[in-house]
């Protein structure tokens, strides 16, 4: 794992050592692998952010996370104006250990600034009820942003994909030409680590069919279907607070206030460093790694190999605003 | 609204219902509820509490371990602070008085009407599935009635059933609502039946089982490998059930759909039909039905004729008394042949009675006695 300044990253990106936005003529979202992004936002649970924190933290990570010197620039670099944006937030666990509205609604603003219409920015979740119970106010209309459950929406037809075989929401499959994963930092009793990735199994309609072996591979092959492979600009974690057990259900007593959103465009590497931050707290409280309490986070290893990110440590680039 | 071929199953299957009786399913079910609804909330009447808020589920093989706020595999039980509950008991998403036939039960009442129900949700994941657009969603993702067991068997009366079934979904997943609806259903003076895919623990059938009077079971396969990767189950625990079934006196038919390449070949047959000529005795009867592409085996072509001729052959070579053959409407294999004379008791066509020779459940001819639930 490497720690890298903004400033250090931006002058790696002028060298040519990561990817360009430009590829040939055409526009392409600017994808760095394995770098994260990071910026601090403090509060504790139950306690919101105001929007200004809120808004610094979206901010500097996303632009960490694509070397850009600010959001607008950022947000150029991830998105066009004419894409209509999922931002697909995890909110089975209400609203303790949801992404908070604030950091979301920061994330709008930044995807807005690259001149997206907001009626084509799309925060949803699996089911309006969950979405409802984290806070988030239902609108399909008007507004600063649409804010949907997929409910029963799905596509008529299964799509395979290595071994799922799934309806995928019709927002991801038709509605949505760019996607954002924005979930939060905790443990989970069958993966080991919920971020980012886990996270996809919200826009299926069957994901209770793939938690046998630690959701190995079926948390890769999600992820590595087209809908969602060739859609994902960005991957955003609220680790504000964050739990270090008993996920993904929010457990009193489990969670930490760390303190950090993080923001990336590489999804492996999202869900590898909120496994080190768990690890890490784990550690600290003198609890067994996930491996030894017996739910390893293999998912990781199987996503790299299909070619969907970092899982090397020794690879992951930490970029601080 | 859109629409969707889900929500056109349930539209249908009330349709169906109400049709026939535009009073009683409608005023006993109430209005549908609409997909992402509340569900309503049972406890499981089989799982054990676990430490840290974790349960696991003692209802089928898949023995889920399951946390707070997760579900089983089946997508229709949830775990709610350490309590684990069904989310469908009651809520039928697909109702239909169907020819008793249909199920197939040939040995059951022929020509009776069964009224049919299911909930959503299934405890595996067959490829092949014909009704995946309700087994394979979750509750919440499909329109369904409220329609608790009295209700439900007052409709079937009034309908003209005298059976109800448990059906097109998986039973196992709704287990307690198959319970509770038989419970209704024998004091109604009406008969119930389950189809299912045998996969359940055995306690859970053990419990349920003096309540039904009759059980289908599709034995998808008589390898593991099968289980395993078209089916995401196992083969054993379907075997053990059936012969616990068939220990029990509850009458047992056994389907099996023959999937071209995949579970038709001779050898499988072979050992399949002896098995159950040797374990569950000759008199089960067994039905091969054929496959039609649908789900995730849309590649696959229809199962060809003969190679149900074959399995028939096969299974009547293995010493079966009762083989037939399903989905080949007019095909000789749909009869009820008398094992002693060899003459014809039963004419069917489809799931059409044509002429039924049965004189108080023997052969007219020979006085054969022919196993099955005839009144």
């Amino acid at each position: 794992m490497t720690k890298l300044t903004r400033r250090e990253l931006a002058a790696l990106l002028g060298a040519g050592a990561l990817t360009s936005t430009v590829r040939g003529a055409q526009w392409s979202p600017r994808m760095l692998p394995g770098v994260v992004g990071l910026a601090e936002a403090s509060a504790a649970l139950g306690s919101p952010l105001s929007p200004e924190t809120a808004r610094s933290a979206v901010s500097g990570a996303v632009s960490a996370a694509v070397g850009a010197a600010n959001s607008r620039e950022a947000a150029a670099q991830l998105f066009r104006p004419e894409d209509t944006v999922g931002v697909k937030v995890n909110c089975l666990a209400g609203r303790n250990l949801s992404p908070r509205v604030e950091l979301v609604e920061a994330l709008v603003d930044l995807v807005a600034a690259a001149g997206v219409d907001r009626s084509r920015i799309i925060v949803f979740e699996r089911s309006s009820r969950e979405l409802r119970r984290a806070g988030f106010t239902l609108r399909d209309q008007g507004g600063p942003y649409r804010c949907v459950g997929t409910d029963n929406d799905y596509d008529s037809l299964p799509q395979d994909s290595g071994s799922i075989g799934s309806c995928f929401a019709r927002l991801v499959s038709t509605q949505c030409t760019a996607l954002v994963s924005f979930g939060v930092v905790k443990d989970h009793d069958l993966s080991g680590v919920s971020a980012g990735m886990k996270n996809w199994y919200g826009v299926i309609h069957n994901p209770n069919k793939y938690h046998d072996n630690g959701c190995d591979p079926y948390i890769a092959d999600v992820a590595r279907h087209p809908y969602i492979r060739d859609k994902l600009r960005l991957t955003v974690l609220d680790g504000v607070i964050a739990q270090f057990h008993g996920g993904p259900a929010y457990r009193p007593g489990s969670t930490f206030e760390r303190g950090l959103v993080a923001a990336r465009t590489d999804q492996v590497a999202a869900a590898l460093w909120a496994w080190q931050v768990i690890e890490a707290e784990r550690a600290r409280r003198g609890l067994p790694t996930l491996d030894a309490a017996g739910r390893p986070v293999r998912y990781l290893a199987t996503a790299a190999r299909h070619g969907l990110g970092v899982a090397d440590p020794q690879r992951l680039k930490l970029v601080t605003a | 609204m859109r629409i969707d071929r889900r929500r056109m199953v349930v539209l249908g299957a009330a349709g169906a219902a109400a049709a026939l009786c535009p009073v009683t399913l409608q005023a006993a079910a109430g209005p549908p509820r609409h997909g992402g609804a509340d569900l309503p909330t049972r406890e499981a009447s089989w799982y054990k509490k676990l430490d840290e808020g974790r349960v696991e589920c003692q209802l089928c093989p898949q023995a889920c371990t399951v946390a707070d706020l997760e579900r089983g595999m089946c997508g229709v039980r949830e775990n709610r602070g350490g309590t684990y509950y069904t989310l469908v008991h009651s809520l039928a998403c697909a109702v239909h008085v169907d020819p008793i036939e249909k199920k197939p039960f040939f040995h059951v009442m022929p020509g009776e009407k069964a009224f049919s129900f299911s909930t959503a949700g299934c405890n595996v994941e067959c490829k092949f599935c014909q009704n995946w657009e309700l087994s394979q969603f979750r509750p919440e993702q499909v329109q369904a009635y409220d329609l608790p067991p009295a209700a439900l068997v007052a409709a079937a009366k009034s309908n003209g059933a005298r059976l109800t079934a448990a059906t097109y979904g998986e039973p196992v997943v709704f287990w307690e609502y198959v319970r509770d609806v038989a419970t209704a259903a024998n004091a109604a003076g009406l008969k119930p039946t389950v189809v299912s895919n045998g996969f359940i623990q055995e306690q859970a059938l053990r419990d349920v089982l003096p309540l039904l009077s009759a059980v289908k079971v599709d034995l998808k396969a008589f390898r593991d490998e099968f289980y395993r990767e078209q089916v995401r189950g196992k083969l054993e625990p379907v075997l053990k059930s059936l012969q616990i079934i068939r220990e029990s006196g509850v009458w047992l038919e056994i389907v099996v759909l023959l999937v071209p390449t995949l579970n038709d070949s001779a050898a499988e047959i072979r050992d399949m039909t002896k098995w159950i000529a040797a374990t569950l005795g000759p008199d089960v009867p067994l039905h091969f039905t054929r496959f039609h592409p649908t789900y995730r085996l849309t590649e696959l072509p229809p199962t060809p004729v003969a190679t149900l001729e074959r399995a028939w052959d096969i299974g009547r070579e293995a010493g079966l008394h009762y083989v037939y053959l399903g989905n080949v409407p007019g095909h000789p294999g749909e009869n009820t042949v008398c094992p002693k004379c060899g003459g014809t008791l039963i004419r069917r066509m489809g799931f059409q009675i044509l002429k039924n020779n049965l004189k108080d459940g023997a052969c007219p001819d020979c006085d054969q006695r022919i196993p099955g639930v005839w009144t």
